[in-house]
């Protein structure tokens, strides 16, 4: 997109509306197909291009503007390419539940481009959900960038409106029975070809796949929190997911621009199986009043190199969710290393649940 | 050396990038001036952080891209927070060589940055001796107000009295960035604290904006504002190697050069426009200009001399404080202020009958000062 002076025949590609040489106003010209005029293949890898070799290309418009691209394909010179065309298809996304994940993971889609239907249960969430979005947004993008992200997002109450979406991603409540019961709905409303993936932290995907009527077409998609700067993606497969399903879950991972990790279905996958664990004996470790919290903390950031402690991170995830996640593991794999520390359990049952209800292991 | 044209934009947190400011205030100035933007010989651009902020460099060249086909000599200027005054006084070496000089002041500190502004902002101090050892910016001026507190024997009251009247100037000016905040004392009381002595409302904001001035060898209308003086001068960049802190040594040398240049005295001057990055700063600035004798700056605050109705009004716009501190663009932003001050077109905040203005710039923690003075 460019800003064009037709009486002075000055073109900018900054947002310029009022030409400095003859103070007449400037029409924008938006063009999207070019033709090749010169390219590099390069092969030294730099930061945000970190896969090489890749191309780099000098396109011009009709109107003799160029612009430089970047792509993974091989153009030869001449070559006629559209731009507009060369966007991926991008995949229209229903996203289940309006808490910490479900609105951080639309924010994240919508930013990356994808037209994104956020299903909330109370229309008098719809107006606190777009201004939170709206607000994180405007931290990392100008005001314009936020305001065409927020054109790819729908906020419904009604599970038809997600009749037609190409891959579901749920975030509902960490509960086994809420989550079946989001799924059993969804079975009856979406397309055939829709996939579903749940973004649960630890529960089976098996156990939810189940009573979905496209098994095969189940995974795990699970998301780190803060969305926008973890690079993690855990692709959970079940004993059923085709193959097909689990390529569309990677190549979406990648073109979010994360890194996919495949894990079969198993009780808190990798990261909560290992992270849990270790909080779990940090508890445990404060309990018994072998060391203070900040000591503990200091020791696995310094020590272990980690850039959280175990108490500081417990508060991040939110105490609720460390202990249910426990309880899963635990049931889940019968052994008492995963039983949560009473001193755990003590704390949720006071209401202490980290930074979100303000006090945890530290107030906040 | 006359200004023919001025123009700005607002300050505050804005949504227009480094390169779309630079063209508001181009603009500004051109439609302000009687030129055309073809009259213009050479440009010189004043930033400070657009490396470490904007990881944009070659600001020359950026501006060159705003203009397509001129392919006039350009150059950026880089001496802290008084790049832009420092730009302005380099503009009148080429004069002799050129008819029509823009200069141009930038600076884009909000939204996506590199590295935190604070953090940058300290680049003005030195590395080693200063930034190293946690003497941050405000930390840097609170030991400049520490040192002035106690040897003079004033307290805390007087900069919240200065803090005050420079928002209360900017309320009256719609291009500041507080122009819309209603400020009282008690919330600058019960501010949060900084860097002791200095609390929040001690310290100026993190601004975006840009600021253009337009100057030639000749009057061109009756509009034109004389440029009597510019000079600057500077000292070492760490308060390790200083003397005194209780008064900047740049500011004292270029003032008194200035003054010896346009022929007049501190007492001729109708208005002036000082460097109040931080509160103290500014009471600092009056002793160092001879305005009043060292030690006796809070008497002239608390008499009201320095308020739009008084005997020297001081930072008619707002200052720093409540303008707004886009680092490169403050010095520039200054030399609008007087110029609109001495053509009589400031509104509400318009001084009576101004005949002489002066504008105080520093870099750093008075490593480089820059003074203009200005007859209408």
């Amino acid at each position: 997109m460019v800003n064009y002076c037709e009486k002075c025949d000055k073109y900018w590609n900054q947002e310029i509306r009022t030409c400095i040489f003859c103070g007449g106003e400037t029409r924008t010209i938006s063009e999207s197909v070019y033709r090749v005029l010169s390219s590099t293949k390069v092969h030294v890898p730099s930061k945000g291009n970190e896969n090489v070799p890749y191309f780099v290309y000098l396109l011009e418009d009709k109107h003799g503007q160029k612009v430089i691209r970047k792509s993974d394909h091989h153009y030869q010179i001449g070559d006629e390419v559209n731009l507009d065309a060369a966007v991926v298809a991008r995949y229209a996304v229903g996203v289940i539940g309006s808490g910490l994940m479900g609105t951080q993971i639309a924010e994240y889609l919508v930013q990356m481009g994808y037209p994104v239907i956020l299903k909330t249960r109370d229309p008098g969430n719809v107006e606190g959900i777009i201004s939170k979005i709206r607000k994180r947004l405007s931290k990392r993008l100008q005001e314009q960038e936020v305001e065409e992200c927020l054109e790819n997002l729908v906020i419904t109450t009604d599970y038809a409106d997600l009749s037609d979406v190409d891959i579901i991603i749920e975030a509902s409540k960490e509960d086994l029975d809420v989550k079946k019961d989001v799924f059993a709905e969804l079975s009856g409303v979406c397309k055939t070809t829709t996939i579903f993936a749940t973004n649960s932290s630890s529960l089976s995907i098996d156990a939810l796949a189940a009573v979905t009527d496209r098994p095969e077409q189940f995974i795990g998609l699970h998301f780190f929190n803060p969305v926008h700067r973890m690079d993690l993606i855990e692709v959970v497969v079940g004993s059923n997911t085709s193959d097909e399903t689990k390529k569309f879950a990677i190549n979406l991972a990648h073109d979010l621009k994360k890194q996919p990790i495949l894990v079969k279905n198993s009780p808190g996958f990798i990261v909560n199986r290992l992270l849990l664990p270790q909080i779990n004996e940090a508890i445990r470790l404060l309990g018994d009043g072998i060391a203070s919290k900040e000591d503990i903390d200091s020791a696995v950031k310094l020590g272990l190199n980690h850039p959280m402690g175990p108490f500081e991170l417990a508060d991040f995830i939110g105490l609720d969710i460390c202990l249910s996640i426990l309880e899963v593991l635990h049931a889940g794999l019968g052994d008492d290393h995963f039983e949560p520390a009473p001193l755990l359990r003590e704390m949720v049952e006071e209401g202490k649940l980290g930074y979100k209800s303000g006090e945890g292991f530290y107030t906040y | 050396m006359f200004i023919n044209g001025i123009g700005r934009t607002k300050f505050g947190s804005l949504s227009k990038s480094l390169t779309g400011l630079v063209y508001e205030a181009m603009l500004g100035a051109i439609q302000d001036s009687p030129l055309e933007i073809q009259d213009i010989d050479v440009i010189i651009i004043s930033n400070f952080l657009g490396g470490p902020l904007n990881g944009q460099l070659h600001l020359n060249s950026e501006v060159a891209s705003l203009l397509p086909g001129m392919n006039i000599p350009i150059i950026r200027v880089e001496t802290a927070c008084a790049s832009s005054s420092v730009a302005l006084n380099q503009a009148s070496y080429y004069l002799g060589k050129h008819k029509n000089i823009m200069i141009i002041g930038v600076e884009k500190m909000t939204g996506n940055t590199l590295i935190p502004p604070t953090e940058a902002i300290a680049m003005a101090g030195d590395c080693d001796l200063d930034k190293n050892n946690g003497l941050i910016f405000p930390a840097a001026y609170a030991l400049v107000a520490a040192c002035y507190m106690n040897q003079y024997g004033v307290d805390h009251d007087v900069l919240e009295k200065i803090s005050y009247i420079n928002h209360k100037n900017a309320n009256l000016n719609p291009l500041a960035h507080f122009y819309h905040k209603e400020i009282t004392y008690d919330m600058i009381r019960k501010s949060p604290m900084v860097s002791e002595p200095l609390n929040l409302f001690d310290c100026s904001p993190i601004s975006d904006g840009a600021a253009v001035i337009i100057v030639s060898d000749r009057r061109y209308s009756d509009r034109d504002i004389s440029v009597l003086s510019t000079q600057i001068a500077t000292d070492s960049i760490s308060l390790a190697e200083r003397k005194d802190l209780t008064s900047f040594a740049a500011t004292r040398v270029a003032a008194r050069k200035a003054y010896g240049e346009a022929g007049i005295g501190p007492r001729d001057l109708s208005i002036i426009e000082v460097h109040d990055c931080f509160t103290i700063s500014e009471l600092v600035a009056l002793e160092d200009l001879r305005i009043c004798e060292p030690g006796q700056g809070a008497e002239l605050v608390y008499n009201e001399d320095i308020t739009l109705k008084g005997r020297i009004p001081v930072n008619t716009d707002g200052g720093l404080k409540a303008n707004g501190h886009p680092i490169g663009a403050t010095g520039l932003a200054q030399i609008y202020e007087i110029v609109t001050q001495l053509r009589q077109e400031a509104g509400k905040r318009q001084v009576d009958d101004p005949e002489f203005g002066l504008a105080q710039n520093i870099g750093g923690v008075g490593g480089t000062c820059g003074i203009t003075i200005l007859e209408g």
